[in-house]
C-alpha cells in the first residue's frame, strides 16, 4: 500500500520534472495585435492539446470585485467548476446577472453583506451585468484549456508547454470578430516557439471612464 | 416524544433564522444623500420669475451676494430585490410656498433582465426621459449650473404624476454594439404646464419646481403665483419616447408630450386654465474617449387655451448645442441657446425671441472618502431676449440683455454622493 504510493508519487514527480527540465518543454509566446498591428492588452488566451489528452486545469476560486460602479477586474479566465465571489466594495447596492447559457444567475449584492461564491461548471462565455447600473458589464470565460491567460501591456502572453501540437485561441471583449481567433501550433525542438495573432477587424470603443458614474437619468 | 419535540424546535429556529436573515435581505437600511450648494452671485437681471417678474435668471439684480443653491436631501430604499422607493427633497431659499418639498417621490419596479429583455415600471412623481444634460443625481447638470432653455422648462413646468413603463433591450449585454429602449407614460395633474411659457417664455435657471410648491412671488409682480401640478380637466396625458445608445459613446432620445388638457376647463379654486401643451423633442449626445462631450437637444411645440372660445395660442421652439471637455478633475463647457415663443393670441402677449451663451468651469477635488464630494463650479450666463410682454406689463424696452455670475461650492454627503 505504502509503496505503491511511492511509486505514484516517484511517477508524478518524475513527469513533474520532465517539463520543467526543458527537455520535452518549451516556452510558447502569444503575441496578440489589433488590426493596425499596435499591441493588444488583455486579450485572453488559452491552449489546449491537441496531441494527446486535454487535462483542464483544476478549479480556482476566483474573485470579481464592484469598485466604483464597474467590475474589478472586467474580464475572469477560469478553469471549468471554479468559483468566483463576488464581494461589493462600493457604497451603493449593486444586482448583479447573467442571462448566457453558460451561467444562468442573479445576485442582490447588497452594500457590506457577504454572498457565497458562484460556480461555474459549463465552458463558455458569461456575460455580466448590474441590473441597477447599466453601464456595468463584465465576462467570465469558463474554459477546459489547461493554460490559459491575458496579455500584457506589451500584448503578449508566455507559458512554458511540453513539445506537441496546441490549439491556441484569442478572444477580447471588444474585438469585432463573431468567434475566436484560432491558430494550430506544434512546439519542437526549438526552446521558444512565437505564434502573433492580428485582429482582422477594428476594436469596439473603449467604455468611458468617469460620465456614467454620474448618470440617475 | 422528547428527541421528536427537540427536532421540531430546532426546526422551527432553523426556519424562524431563515425567514428572519431573509427578511433582513429584504428590508436593507437607505441609502441617502445630503447636499448643500451654496452660490456666490453677480447679476444685472430684471426681476426674475421667482419673484413675479419677466427676467430671464434664476437671480436677479437684487439678489447679488451670497445665496443658496440648493439644500437637497434625497433617500433610496430597496423593497426587496426589484421594488424601490426614491424620494428628492429640496430647499431653493427663496419664498416658495414650503422651504422644503419634493421634486420627485416615486417606487420603481425594475426586474432582472431576461434573455436580453427587461422592462421597468416607475409610479409616482418623476422626469420624463427627455433631458440629455440632466443625467446627474437632483436632475442636476453636471456640466453647467444654469440648464438650457429646454431643460429650465421642463424642470419648472413638467412632472410625470403618473406610472411610465420602459421596455429595454440589452444589446450591449448580447454581443451587439447598442441598446434600444421605448417608453411610455401616463400621466395626470400637469394640467397647466404650458402657462409659464406663454406668460413669461423661456428662462435660464437650475430652480426645479416642488410637486406642492407655487412658482412666482405674490406681492405686486407682473405674474400672479402659479401651481403648477394640478389636474383640472380630469382627462390624462401620455408621452412616448425611443432611446438608442452606441456601447456608451452616442445616446439618442426622442419624446412625443402631450398633457391632452381640455383647453377649455378651468380650475377657480386655483385660478388657472387647463392649457392643452404638446411638442416633440429630439437630442443627440456624444462622448469621445479623450474627454470630450458633446450634446444637441431640439424642442418644438404649441400651447393653446380657448377661454370664453377665444383661441389663443403660443408655439414654441428652443434649441441648444453644448461642447464640454473634461481634463483630469477640471471640465470646461460652452452651450449656446436659442429659443422663441410665437404670441399668435390676439393682443400678441407672451412672444419672445432670444439667445444665450453660458461659459462655465467645474472642479471636482479628490476628497478621498466615497461617502464625500465636493465640487465648485463658476458660471457665467448672458442671455438677450426681445419680448413685447416687457414694453405692455413693465413699460421697459422689449430687447434685453442680462448676465449672470455665479461661483458655487457644493459638497455632498452619504452613500448615494457622486
Amino acid at each position: 500500500m505504502f509503496q505503491s504510493r511511492y511509486i505514484v508519487s516517484a511517477v508524478l514527480l518524475f513527469g513533474g520534472l520532465l517539463q520543467a527540465t526543458g527537455a520535452f518543454a518549451a516556452t510558447l509566446t502569444v503575441a496578440v495585435q489589433t488590426s493596425d498591428g499596435r499591441p493588444l492588452t488583455g486579450a485572453v488566451v488559452t491552449v489546449r492539446v491537441l496531441s494527446g489528452a486535454n487535462h483542464p486545469a483544476a478549479p480556482v476560486n476566483a474573485v470579481m470585485d464592484q469598485v466604483n460602479r464597474a467590475f474589478v477586474p472586467d474580464v475572469l479566465v477560469i478553469p471549468a467548476g471554479s468559483t468566483v465571489e463576488f464581494p461589493n466594495s462600493d457604497s451603493v447596492n449593486h444586482q448583479i446577472y447573467s442571462f448566457s447559457p453558460a451561467r444562468k444567475f442573479q445576485l442582490p449584492l447588497y452594500r457590506g453583506k457577504r454572498y457565497p461564491p458562484v460556480r461555474f461548471d459549463q465552458v463558455g462565455f458569461v456575460t455580466l451585468g448590474c441590473n441597477i447600473h447599466d453601464s456595468m458589464l463584465a465576462y467570465v470565460l469558463v474554459t477546459d484549456a489547461p493554460y490559459f491567460g491575458r496579455t500584457d501591456p506589451t500584448g503578449a502572453w508566455s507559458v512554458e508547454v511540453p513539445s506537441g501540437s496546441y490549439r491556441v485561441t484569442v478572444w477580447h471583449p471588444r474585438m469585432r470578430e463573431s468567434t475566436e481567433l484560432e491558430r494550430e501550433v506544434t512546439i519542437g525542438d526549438a526552446e521558444r516557439t512565437a505564434v502573433t495573432v492580428r485582429l482582422t477587424k477594428p476594436l469596439q470603443p473603449a467604455p468611458l471612464e468617469g460620465p456614467h458614474s454620474w448618470d440617475a437619468y | 416524544m422528547r428527541c421528536a419535540f427537540r427536532k421540531a424546535l430546532a426546526a422551527a429556529v432553523l426556519a424562524f433564522t431563515a425567514t428572519a436573515s431573509h427578511a433582513a435581505d429584504w428590508i436593507q437600511p437607505p441609502a441617502w444623500e445630503a447636499d448643500v450648494d451654496t452660490r456666490l452671485v453677480s447679476s444685472d437681471g430684471q426681476r426674475s420669475f421667482v419673484n413675479g417678474g419677466l427676467g430671464t435668471l434664476r437671480f436677479d439684480a437684487t439678489e447679488s451676494g451670497l445665496r443658496l443653491g440648493r439644500a437637497r436631501f434625497a433617500l433610496s430604499q430597496a423593497l426587496g430585490e426589484i421594488w424601490s422607493l426614491r424620494l428628492d427633497a429640496s430647499a431653493w431659499g427663496d419664498h416658495d410656498r414650503n422651504p422644503v418639498d419634493l421634486t420627485e417621490a416615486y417606487l420603481q419596479f425594475r426586474p432582472y433582465p431576461f434573455a436580453g429583455y427587461r422592462f421597468r415600471l416607475k409610479a409616482g412623481a418623476f422626469y420624463a426621459p427627455i433631458s440629455l444634460e440632466n443625467r446627474a443625481a437632483g436632475w442636476e447638470s453636471p456640466y453647467t449650473l444654469s440648464y438650457s432653455a429646454i431643460n429650465t422648462w421642463l424642470g419648472e413646468e413638467l412632472r410625470t404624476i403618473g406610472v411610465e413603463g420602459q421596455a429595454d433591450w440589452l444589446g450591449t449585454h448580447t454581443g451587439h454594439g447598442f441598446d434600444l429602449e421605448l417608453t411610455g407614460g401616463v400621466f395626470g395633474w400637469n394640467d397647466p404646464a404650458g402657462v409659464v411659457i406663454a406668460n413669461r417664455g423661456f428662462n435660464f435657471s437650475d430652480r426645479q419646481t416642488t410637486l406642492f410648491g407655487r412658482v412666482g412671488a405674490s406681492n405686486s409682480g407682473p405674474l400672479q403665483p402659479l401651481e403648477l401640478f394640478h389636474e383640472i380637466d380630469s382627462g390624462p396625458g401620455y408621452y412616448a419616447g425611443v432611446e438608442g445608445r452606441y456601447f456608451d459613446r452616442i445616446v439618442i432620445r426622442a419624446l412625443h408630450y402631450d398633457n391632452r388638457a381640455d383647453p377649455e376647463a378651468f380650475d377657480r379654486g386655483i385660478h388657472m386654465s387647463a392649457w392643452e401643451t404638446h411638442f416633440n423633442s429630439v437630442g443627440l449626445r456624444v462622448e469621445g474617449a479623450n474627454g470630450w462631450t458633446a450634446i444637441v437637444q431640439w424642442l418644438a411645440g404649441q400651447s393653446y387655451v380657448e377661454p370664453d372660445d377665444e383661441d389663443m395660442r403660443w408655439p414654441f421652439r428652443a434649441r441648444f448645442a453644448l461642447l464640454s471637455r473634461q481634463i483630469g478633475n477640471h471640465r470646461l463647457s460652452i452651450r449656446y441657446d436659442s429659443f422663441a415663443v410665437d404670441g399668435e393670441s390676439d393682443d400678441g402677449d407672451g412672444a419672445q425671441h432670444g439667445h444665450a451663451w453660458t461659459a462655465a468651469y467645474v472642479f471636482e477635488p479628490n476628497t478621498h472618502r466615497p461617502d464625500v464630494k465636493c465640487k465648485v463650479t463658476l458660471e457665467w450666463l448672458r442671455v438677450t431676449s426681445d419680448s413685447p410682454y416687457r414694453v405692455i406689463e413693465l413699460g421697459t424696452p422689449a430687447v434685453a440683455t442680462e448676465t449672470q455670475v455665479q461661483l458655487a461650492v457644493r459638497f455632498a454627503l452619504g452613500p448615494l454622493a457622486r
